[in-house]
């Protein structure tokens, strides 16, 4: 994965981690060291003992690496985009109307004869539904017509429906009937054929309230959450990352292992978006590690299609949800939602 | 087709105007007065649509016992509605109108700064996570005898995470106002 440096950036960097931390490849390789060499060689009695770089070494210096008290775990924080689009707030929805309105008011008038041929099934369906809509051309804007004498009353009264985006629908998917057959014969309310309707926003999964389903909270993002066998404290999937593998890696590795193959996922990028840290635990002496501590870094995942599955997982879980920010911060944990609270979604 | 014909009337006046145009003087004027003064065609009407060249140009082609074309008619007469001098002039409201539209407008940007403002407000919660992420990232050695910064240097690579693979097709879903059918599969198999 590394990207292959020099026999020179290579010795520089095994030196220099021996010695201190390397930050990244680049600062590595930029000869500010031996400038700093240079002065520290002019000017030996201020930071010889920090700056001065060793001699370059003819053989590799083996030190003992310390323990890591830290463990490094990979974690994914699978969501599910929401579906559809919020609903708008009453205050939107009566600007909307307004503006249809003024619109109305602006434009040119509509012209029948250009969209329909003179009797034919479609004019007289026409002529039949502008006769119910009072002669509006609009089919959404209620009664209000911006040529005639009432022009200027363009605004709708206090409590009106009119700007209701479910009157807005029924009054369109009325409209949507056909009311004229092919040879031009009015049809009876009865052997009207009704129009297809669009599904409804809350689904069967919303009414019983199951956060294991994924079509719940459809305006909404899900975040994938699990629960790990003894300590019965909800979390995301997590595991710890290997000497060969990546963060990304490690992350698609644990989902899988975790959740099933059964889904469409996608790791958004390979930068950790949240970690959590916990502490280690030190002996008295401040050096013997009693417990190592966790640095847990969290990728962000998205899920396009199927369901999780925890049968047979390695990683001893139990039991998972699908749950909404707001429920997110009621089910986990004070650390682990101040973790992830700033990753989330605005819905 | 009759249409057609008529169009093709009207593009072999342009043409015309196209070979001409070595001359400074429109060819309307040319074809109608001769140089000399005009007299005000009746073409000129707003119901007329077009201008007077196409008119002359046609008239002279077609004869005058020969009816026009009703789908040309139509199409005329939906152009003369559409016509500038015949969209409604620009809105004129009283003081008291003018002040509540004037309210309902200030209302509508509020909102929107509003929305927006909540929306930067978890763009930079969410970068400066993404940050403080990277940074312990950064400081932090390991796993197992892997220098420190190692793992944040492979996860600033971007191979592969740019180009035609990079993002998977099913992510190009637009929201919509109403669910599918059916609204998630859950049968779904790699």
């Amino acid at each position: 994965m590394m990207s292959a440096p020099g026999r020179r950036g290579s010795a520089l960097l095994l030196r220099s981690s021996s010695r201190r931390a390397v930050v990244c490849l680049q600062c590595a390789s930029i000869p500010t060291q031996f400038y700093s060499a240079e002065a520290a060689a002019t000017q030996p009695t201020i930071t010889s003992t920090t700056t001065t770089p060793p001699p370059p070494l003819p053989t590799k210096e083996k030190t003992l690496p310390k323990p890591n008290p830290y463990l490094i775990k990979s974690g994914v924080i699978l969501s599910r985009p929401p579906i559809l689009t919020r609903l708008p707030t009453p205050f939107e929805a009566s600007f909307y109307l307004y503006q249809k309105r003024l619109n109305e008011r602006l434009s040119a008038p509509f012209r029948k004869d250009f969209y329909f041929k003179q009797d034919t099934a479609l004019d007289l369906d026409w002529r039949i539904k502008l006769k119910e809509r009072h002669g509006v051309p609009a089919k959404d804007i209620g009664r209000y017509n911006p040529r005639g004498r009432m022009a200027w009353n363009d605004e709708v009264l206090v409590g009106s429906t009119t700007s209701d985006p479910q009157h807005i629908v029924e009054t369109l998917l009325k409209d949507a009937e056909v009311r004229v057959s092919e040879d031009g014969e009015e049809i009876a309310p009865e052997e009207r054929i009704p129009v297809e309707r669009p599904m409804p926003r809350t689904t069967e999964a919303d009414e019983k309230n199951d956060v294991r389903r994924l079509d719940r909270r459809l305006d909404e993002t899900l975040y994938l959450v699990v629960k790990r066998g003894e300590e019965n404290e909800w979390g995301f999937p997590e595991g710890q990352v290997p000497t060969q593998e990546a963060l990304h890696e490690t992350a698609q590795r644990i989902l899988t292992e975790s959740a099933g193959p059964n889904m469409n996922t996608w790791i958004v990028g390979r930068v950790p978006v949240a970690h959590r840290v916990s502490q280690p635990d030190f002996e008295e002496d401040g050096k013997t590690i009693k417990q190592r501590g966790e640095k847990v870094f969290y990728l962000k995942g998205r899920i396009m299609a199927g369901q999780a599955d925890l049968t047979d997982n390695k990683h001893g879980l139990t039991d998972f949800k699908w749950l909404t920010k707001n429920e997110l911060k009621e089910t986990l944990s004070k650390d682990m939602w101040d973790a992830v609270k700033n990753m989330l979604d605005l819905r | 087709m009759s249409l057609f014909q008529s169009l093709r009337g009207l593009f072999r006046s342009s043409q015309q105007q196209c070979i001409r145009s070595i001359s400074t003087t429109p060819v309307p004027l040319k074809g109608a007065g001769g140089g000399g003064p005009k007299k005000p065609s009746s073409g000129n009407k707003p119901g007329g649509g077009f201008g007077a060249s196409g008119k002359s140009v046609r008239r002279s082609q077609r004869g005058n016992d020969q009816p026009r074309d009703p789908k040309m008619i139509n199409l005329m007469r939906h152009l003369a509605v559409l016509n500038p001098k015949r969209i409604p002039a620009p809105l004129r409201m009283a003081r008291n109108r003018y002040l509540r539209h004037w309210t309902i407008h200030r209302a509508w940007l509020l909102f929107r700064r509003k929305q927006r403002e909540e929306r930067e407000r978890v763009w930079m919660k969410q970068y400066q996570s993404m940050n403080r992420a990277c940074e312990e990232l950064r400081l932090t050695s390991g796993p197992d005898t892997r220098p420190e910064g190692y793992l944040f240097r492979v996860a600033m690579e971007k191979w592969g995470v740019y180009g035609l693979k990079g993002v998977p097709i099913e992510y190009a879903r637009p929201q919509v106002e109403t669910p599918p059918r059916v609204a998630w599969s859950h049968d779904w198999k790699p």
